[in-house]
């Protein structure tokens, strides 16, 4: 019999706080149940791929594409009992996802249970994310909001002003007296965000207390602009004093629940132990060996109100039960005539 | 060597390529030169043109600069800048071009040693064209513009997109036409269609479709592709899958085991690109087109139609098409098309004129 949402979310919830990967496949399959049960757009999904109601093992669940949470309501609970949506990036309200929840309390214990398993001291924090109340539907604002109970006495400096802009006085201001009390703090925000604040800069640099570390998430999506890890992280040095060790990258997605950690360069992604994630060739579906690229599908049990299993947008090269980032590459998606063109522009200026 | 010795020269060179360039002669050359610039010999001499004494002079040096994946409009420019008499610097992408290679080989030593092949950046080139070709993208075109002299002649064919429209086909007669279209060169060209546009039963007609498709791909098989290509061509599939299973008006045909080729109908009238290598849409017609391909519009190059009429094409060209031809002739412009609306030897040449009857001209002058 399957257990109703509370009964699962509790006992998800008890192996969320325990990190203990042990029952994952039982987990998995409890959850892909329910999931087939109550959410009919990804039961349908499922039947026109043949799959049964009992896979032999969470690899064999079907996994969603993440672009379809642009075309249906993906809940697994009736829509009169929804609390919160948040919404992917996009220019228009067409091509936009919504992640839809009946509740946050997995969501948020995943969020503090990951940033538990990275070990950090608390410190206090500066946001360069807008706040939850100017960005109620942004899955980074409210992580950003939650990671405030490991924020040292609670204390959050939040810089993006209501306009969605950098407010670069205060951040100045805040740096200055940080490193006047000696005290090390925990700089949060996008890659683009980062690197306005650097530009804006204009070469010069601020000096944080040592101890200070900085957690940088998202792409470049829709600015045009690209900028290798390498290159961002140069400017962290130079403009922060902070070394690549001191810097996290989160790698996460608004349709998932839990979120996948990497420190430093050229180490691979961590999931939590909630979380499995495996590369498949895309022409195939299959997945690939250690070592070999394919698209990255995540498996996140925090996702019990939408859907377990998700096929991401991103390649990744498999490293053991780690993933490599590649993300997506334009310049090799295909333009018609452009392409060639274009990897000669970028491989030679 | 005159323009009518290169004109045969050329087109001798180039007949083994027709299965890049279409048909070639000589004569289509010459008719190409007295479209565009009014006489076959006005780059050897004055000639008469209108009233008027004109000589065309061809630049001394041509960069082109060309994509890998569109092999044919590679050899279409260096053709052009053959025939003209100039001196080409073709600038290929880091895997060379055996195609371009191959043609040039065969081609007498007088012409042959007017082409110089690169894969170094194409900056020292830049400086001493007169010319400058580019294919590419938006992006590259815009780049290679910035870069340009302003006394250098620059023609930049960026981004276009084509598809077709079935406008009558109880039949479907159009099916195989439209899948060698949609088939050749991958799909990679600016000619390929993204999508055909059927009026009458257009889920059958894609069903036809991915059955003429699946017999082209038995013949020519479509290239490796890169892991993104084959992640879009994945993120296709699902997506229309996954509108399928929820009751969207969408249908999915695909090669079984392989990512070969695709078609998908939806019920949706309203243009989306394809991710291309053989992933081709068909749509219902709406009664008036217009806003349906209003995306596609900025950059709309080629429409083929079905049945190719009169009416039908006018229909075609109103929606902002530069070229409307027969569905499975899309991969094969006649020389004198006008690619993105304008000439291409035309806007590479400039004029002498000469004015041999100055008592006509004293005339004038006394009449005042």
């Amino acid at each position: 019999m399957t257990r109703n949402f509370e009964e699962l979310e509790n006992l998800l919830s008890a192996a969320i706080a325990a990190g203990e990967p042990g029952r994952f496949d039982d987990l998995a399959l409890e959850v892909y149940r329910y999931q087939r049960e109550y959410n009919p757009p990804y039961d349908q999904y499922c039947r026109l791929l043949g799959a049964g109601d009992s896979p032999a093992g969470w690899r064999e669940i079907p996994a969603l594409l993440q672009a379809a949470f642009k075309y249906a309501a993906l809940r697994s609970f009736p829509a009169a009992k929804e609390i919160a949506a948040f919404h992917t990036s996009g220019t228009t309200g067409a091509d936009r996802g919504v992640h839809h929840f009946s509740s946050l309390r997995l969501y948020d214990e995943a969020v503090l249970r990951g940033w538990d398993l990275l070990g950090l001291q608390p410190l206090p924090q500066i946001i360069l994310i807008a706040h939850p109340s100017d960005a109620p539907h942004s899955s980074l604002s409210h992580m950003m909001g939650t990671l405030k109970a490991r924020a040292a006495n609670a204390e959050q400096h939040w810089c993006i002003n209501t306009h969605g802009q950098l407010d670069l006085d205060r951040l100045r201001d805040l740096v200055d007296e940080f490193s006047r009390r000696g005290q090390p703090v925990m700089l949060l925000g996008t890659a683009l965000a980062f690197l306005h604040w650097f530009e804006a800069l204009e070469g010069s640099s601020l000096a944080l207390p040592i101890g200070s570390l900085a957690f940088e998430t998202g792409g470049y999506k829709g600015s045009g602009r690209t900028l290798s890890k390498a290159s961002l992280y140069a400017m962290f040095q130079k403009r922060l004093g902070l070394a690549p060790d001191d810097i996290i990258n989160e790698y996460g997605m608004t349709e998932l629940s839990s979120q996948c950690y990497t420190r430093g360069l050229d180490r691979p992604h961590t999931a939590p132990p909630w979380v499995r994630t495996i590369a498949v060739n895309p022409a195939t579906g299959r997945e690939v060996a250690d070592g070999e690229t394919g698209l990255l599908q995540i498996y996140d049990l925090a996702n019990l109100g939408s859907v377990f299993a998700i096929q991401t947008r991103d390649l990744a090269i498999r490293r053991g039960a780690d993933f490599e980032l590649l993300g997506r590459d334009p310049a090799a998606l295909p333009r018609g005539c452009s392409r060639a063109a274009d990897v000669m522009l970028s491989a030679t200026s | 060597m005159n323009t009518v010795e290169r004109a045969h020269a050329i087109a001798d060179a180039c007949r083994d390529f027709e299965h890049l360039l279409g048909p070639v002669s000589a004569e289509m050359f010459l008719d190409w030169l007295r479209i565009e610039l009014g006489h076959e010999s006005v780059l050897d001499g004055f000639q008469t043109i209108g009233n008027q004494m004109l000589r065309a002079v061809a630049p001394r040096v041509i960069l082109h600069i060309v994509s890998g994946n569109t092999p044919h409009a590679a050899l279409q420019s260096l053709v052009r800048g053959l025939l003209l008499g100039s001196r080409n610097l073709c600038k290929l992408p880091s895997g060379g071009l055996p195609d371009a290679e191959a043609f040039v080989a065969r081609l007498p030593a007088d012409l042959r040693a007017r082409v110089e092949f690169s894969t170094r950046h194409p900056d020292p080139g830049l400086a001493a064209a007169d010319a400058i070709i580019v294919f590419g993208s938006d992006e590259t075109v815009e780049h290679f513009r910035a870069l340009a002299l302003p006394n250098q002649i620059f023609l930049g064919y960026g981004h276009r997109i084509s598809l077709g429209i079935v406008f009558e086909d109880a039949a479907f007669e159009s099916a195989p036409l439209a899948a060698r279209d949609a088939s050749l060169f991958d799909q990679q060209g600016c000619l390929s269609p993204h999508c055909i546009y059927v009026a009458d039963r257009p889920q059958e007609y894609a069903a036809r479709l991915a059955g003429e498709i699946e017999r082209f791909e038995g013949t020519s098989p479509r290239s490796k592709l890169s892991l993104s290509e084959a992640a879009a061509i994945s993120e296709s599939r699902e997506t229309a899958r996954f509108r399928m299973a929820i009751g969207h008006d969408v249908h999915l045909w695909e090669s079984r085991e392989s990512d070969a080729w695709t078609v998908i109908y939806d019920g949706d009238p309203i243009f989306h690109p394809s991710v291309l290598n053989r992933v081709i849409y068909v749509r219902p017609l709406p009664e008036d087109p217009t806003a349906a391909v209003e995306l596609a519009r900025p950059c709309l190059s080629t429409i083929a139609i079905w049945p190719n009429t009169q009416p039908f094409a006018e229909r075609a060209a109103s929606l902002g098409a530069s070229r409307v031809c027969a569905l499975g002739r899309m991969q094969d412009p006649p020389w004198t098309w006008r690619q993105d609306g304008r000439h291409t030897l035309a806007p590479l040449v400039t004029w002498r004129s000469w004015e041999p009857d100055i008592t006509r001209y004293l005339g004038g002058l006394n009449r005042s």
